[in-house]
Order: C-alpha cells, then structure tokens, then sequence
C-alpha cells in the first residue's frame, strides 16, 4: 500500500488494475454525488450511451467520422513523409520549418479562403483537417531526425554509405516505426479536429455534426454519451496503432522494453 | 628478438592538427609499416594510449575518415588521403542498427565488399560460425550481450573487407571472461591476413600492449597546448609482441611502468 506513494516505485500488474478499479469508482462517486440538476448523473449518461449504442444513428455518423479521419490521416502522412524525408536537403530544410511554425494558424481564420478553393462540403473538411494535422505531424517527425544519434550516421560512413543510401538506412528504413508512433500520438489531434470540421459542413453527418445537434438543444445527457464513444474509439486506435507498430517492426518492442 | 622485416608504409599520418576554439591535437606523426613474419600470416596490432579527455576520440574519427583534422592528413594505401569507409571502424559501445537482424547487418557490410559478390551469405555463415554466433543470426542488436554485439561489430567491418580495423576503447566495460575472450579475438583477427592492421585507442594500458607490436602515447607536453605523439614504442625490438603470457614477465611490467611514465 505504501509502495503506490512512493516516487519511482515499481508495482505489480494486479496492482495497477485494483488501482485503477477504485479510482474509476472514486470518480463515478463522486461525479453522482456532486451533479445537480444540470449535470447528468452518471446513471443517465450510461443509459443513454446504451440507447445510443443501439441506434443506427450513431453507427452511421461514426462511420462518417472515421472515414474522413482516416482519409486525413494518409495524406497528412504521406505530405509529412515527402517533406520530413526532403527536409535534410538544404533546399526544403526552410520549407519544412515553415510547416512546423504553421502550428501557430488558426483554422478559424482561413476557413473562407479554403471554402474558396474547394469545391464542395466534403472536400473543404479534408483539407482543413490535412492542413491542421500536417504541421503537428512534420514537427513530430524533424523532431525524430533532429534527434537521431550522431552513430547511426558515423557507422553508415564507416560502411562506405554515400548521403542517399544514409538517408535512405537511417532516416526512411530506420525511423519507419517513428511513423507509427507519430500517427498514434497525433490521432488525438486529428479526432480532436473532426469534431470542429465537421460542424462546417453538416450535410454527410459525423459525431461533430451529432456532438452540434445535441449540444444546440443543450441535451447534456447525450453530448456525454457521444464524449464517451469518442473517447473509446480514439482509446482504441491508440492501441490498435501501437500493436500495429509492434507487430509490423518487432524491434520497436525491445527498444521501449529496454527503455 | 622475433624474426621480422618492416616492409613499406601502410598508413601515414602527417603534421596532424585539430582545433576548435583550443588546440586538441598538434603535431601528430607517426607511420605503420607492413611487417613481415616469416612462416606467418602476421597483421600489424598497433595501440594508441593517452589519458582519457587527452584527445583519443578525436585522434580515431580522424584515422578513420570521420572528422577531418584542422591541418595535416592521414594517407593510407599509395598516398592516398583517408576517407570515411576506408578504415573498418568498431565503436566504443559496439553501435549497430537496432532496426536489422544480426544477419541483415552482416548482408549490408558485405554487399560493399565486391570480392565478396555472389558468395555473401556463404560467407556471413562461414563467419558466423567462427565467431559463435549462428544462433544469433535472427536476432536484433537489443537481444545480444555485450560480447555478443562485440563481435558482430568486429564481423560486419571484417565483411566489408578493409584491411584497417579502428577499435576505440575496446576493453572498456568487459568483465575479464569477456576480456581474455575479445583479446583472442583481435589476435584471431591479425593473424587473418598480412596486410590486416588493428588500431587500437585505448587507456586500457595492460591488455592493449599485450597484443600490439607498437605502441604510440598520446600525451600534452609542458608549455605547449595540444596533445602530440610523446613516444613510439616498438614492441617487436623488445621481444614484448606475439607472446602468450607476457603479462607476467619482469620486462613487460617495466615497459608499463615506463608507458605510465609518459602519461
């Protein structure tokens, strides 16, 4: 009992699960104890989730959702890849930092401009979200390069490696797990975002136009029911990328087990 | 004293500078001839030792092609200048990327050695087996022991097939089983061939003389900044090298002495 107080403590697995078990509980508790009338009981909001997970409804704007995301998600990767991979030739090193510093825009303020320049609902939700992704994700990647140890470089050379093949061993070969990490670290922005696209243009639907609908009528009971679904599926990616990137690049297992 | 000739020079290292905002190295000559055993395949073993923060890394990434030295060169091979992939190079901490198998490491070293072309992974298993590691052939670098990793290292730069290898500090941080087990295999390794030459920078006094015909001190002098060559010791001269169990010997200890002396 003394160990979970105690800095730097290593505690067993069944451990962790008690402990999580009562703080969960500690929270509902205290969540059903302190909400008035305004605030749903927990109760309630279980209920309505269970409603909710039942209709069609949900199942159709998920799906919406999850598609659009995806769809963001590869090309923000595949704009992240072409310019982090171009970023160590001095030409494109500037333009790759400009992408960086472009984190500091806010949509709100170009959403005219990018409704000017696509055609319709659904591609105006697309590049807002590949717009507001990429820079997250570019920094993320120059961040793994900027960081890579000075050896991987020296041992390219003592292999007789020329600058491309090092780039190509060290930085698109050697990093390919990074990718995965970065995708899993940053689809929190990109389901953060969905939900504030989605509200631009509502006609093909999605939790944001569903999160909107609830919250114009101020159905608090439901807008926490929706929270909890996003909140599990964005859980869910987290996990399936990590156990993707496991999977696919075993080493990156004993690396972070050696961590 | 062993019967030997010192034939031409293998590796030159000329007026040798480096400063950055103080000189770290200055003046740094010396040369390594082919020695020539009768009735043996003998490589040269040559150590450099100096204090340590005395300018060894420095020294190595310059004999290896790594950095380039503020004035001065390093010629091997004709008079030609040194240049990265030239020298086989062992890092302190026997670095290799953690994203390939032992086996694909080994491939990538050997596909750079053409005499190698069409008969590499023959070769890999030959080497492997050698150097007791055809079970780790699957593995990744974060599943192997110190001296496991060792010993890759020392592989993939003998596939890759120069004849220089630079070893920086490779005693540091072994336990003596793996001590006595890395000498036999630096040892195993000169004796592969004729031209094969080790360099060794290390601070590990003791067990690089043991195995080397030359030793270099690296050390400052008084009144000048900058660590230059204080000595040259030719092991050979003194019947030190090429001996088993010359650790014991009164002779060996004085050498020692005398190599502390300098430092």
């Amino acid at each position: 009992m003394k160990k979970i107080f105690q800095p730097f403590a290593t505690i067993n697995r069944q451990t962790v699960m008690i402990m999580m078990a009562v703080q969960v509980v500690i929270t509902l508790l205290l969540w059903h104890t302190l909400s008035d009338g305004l605030i749903p009981k927990p109760g309630k909001v279980a209920g309505a989730l269970v409603q909710l997970l039942g209709s069609k409804l949900l199942f159709d704007n998920v799906l919406v959702s999850l598609l659009l995301t995806l769809k963001a998600m590869l090309y923000s990767i595949l704009i992240t890849l072409l310019f982090a991979y171009l970023s160590v030739l001095p030409f494109f090193k500037s333009l790759a930092q400009f992408i960086v510093k472009c984190r500091y825009l806010t949509l709100a303020g170009l959403i005219f401009v990018f409704t000017l320049l696509t055609k319709d609902g659904s591609e105006l939700k697309l590049s807002l979200l590949v717009f507001g992704i990429v820079p997250f994700f570019v920094t993320s990647f120059l961040s793994v390069i900027v960081n890579i140890n000075q050896q991987e470089y020296e041992l390219c050379k003592t292999l007789g490696y020329n600058n491309w093949q090092t780039l190509y061993e060290v930085i698109i070969i050697g990093k390919a797990d990074q990718v995965f990490e970065i995708l899993r670290q940053n689809f929190a922005i990109s389901w953060l975002m969905i939900t504030m696209v989605e509200g631009l243009s509502m006609s093909e639907g999605g939790i944001g136009t569903l999160l909107i609908k609830y919250n114009k009528y101020n159905d608090l009971t439901n807008v926490l029911a929706l929270q909890l679904v996003i909140f599990t599926i964005g859980l869910c990616f987290d996990y399936l990328l990590g156990t993707l990137r496991h999977w696919l690049f075993p080493y990156s297992r004993l690396k972070q087990a050696k961590a | 004293m062993t019967q030997h000739t010192k034939e031409e020079a293998i590796l030159q290292v000329s007026n040798v500078a480096l400063t950055y905002d103080r000189p770290i190295l200055r003046d740094i000559n010396f040369c390594i001839r082919n020695i020539v055993r009768p009735g043996f395949s003998q490589g040269q073993v040559v150590t450099l030792i100096g204090r340590s923060g005395i300018g060894k890394t420095q020294l190595f990434k310059i004999l290896s092609g790594l950095q380039q030295p503020t004035s001065g060169q390093v010629t091997i091979h004709d008079n030609q200048p040194v240049k990265a992939g030239d020298m086989g190079v062992i890092f302190q901490n026997y670095y290799l990327f953690e994203w390939r198998t032992v086996h694909q490491s080994l491939l990538l070293a050997a596909k750079k050695n053409k005499a190698l072309a069409g008969k590499e992974k023959q070769t890999i298993d030959e080497y492997a087996e050698q150097f007791h590691l055809t079970e780790h052939l699957g593995l990744y670098p974060n599943q192997l022991s110190g001296g496991q990793r060792q010993r890759v290292s020392i592989m993939q730069q003998l596939l890759k097939g120069s004849n220089f290898i630079l070893l920086d500090e490779p005693f540091s941080g072994l336990d003596v089983c793996m001590l006595d087990k890395a000498v036999e295999l630096l040892l195993q390794v000169s004796l592969s061939d004729d031209l094969k030459t080790l360099i060794i920078v290390s601070h590990d006094i003791e067990t690089s003389v043991a195995i080397s015909d030359t030793v270099f001190i690296l050390g400052t002098e008084p009144g000048m900044a900058g660590a230059t060559i204080k000595k040259e010791i030719d092991l050979i001269d003194r019947d030190l090298a090429w001996q088993k169990g010359i650790k014991q010997e009164k002779r060996f200890l004085e050498t020692i002495e005398e190599i502390k002396g300098y430092l």
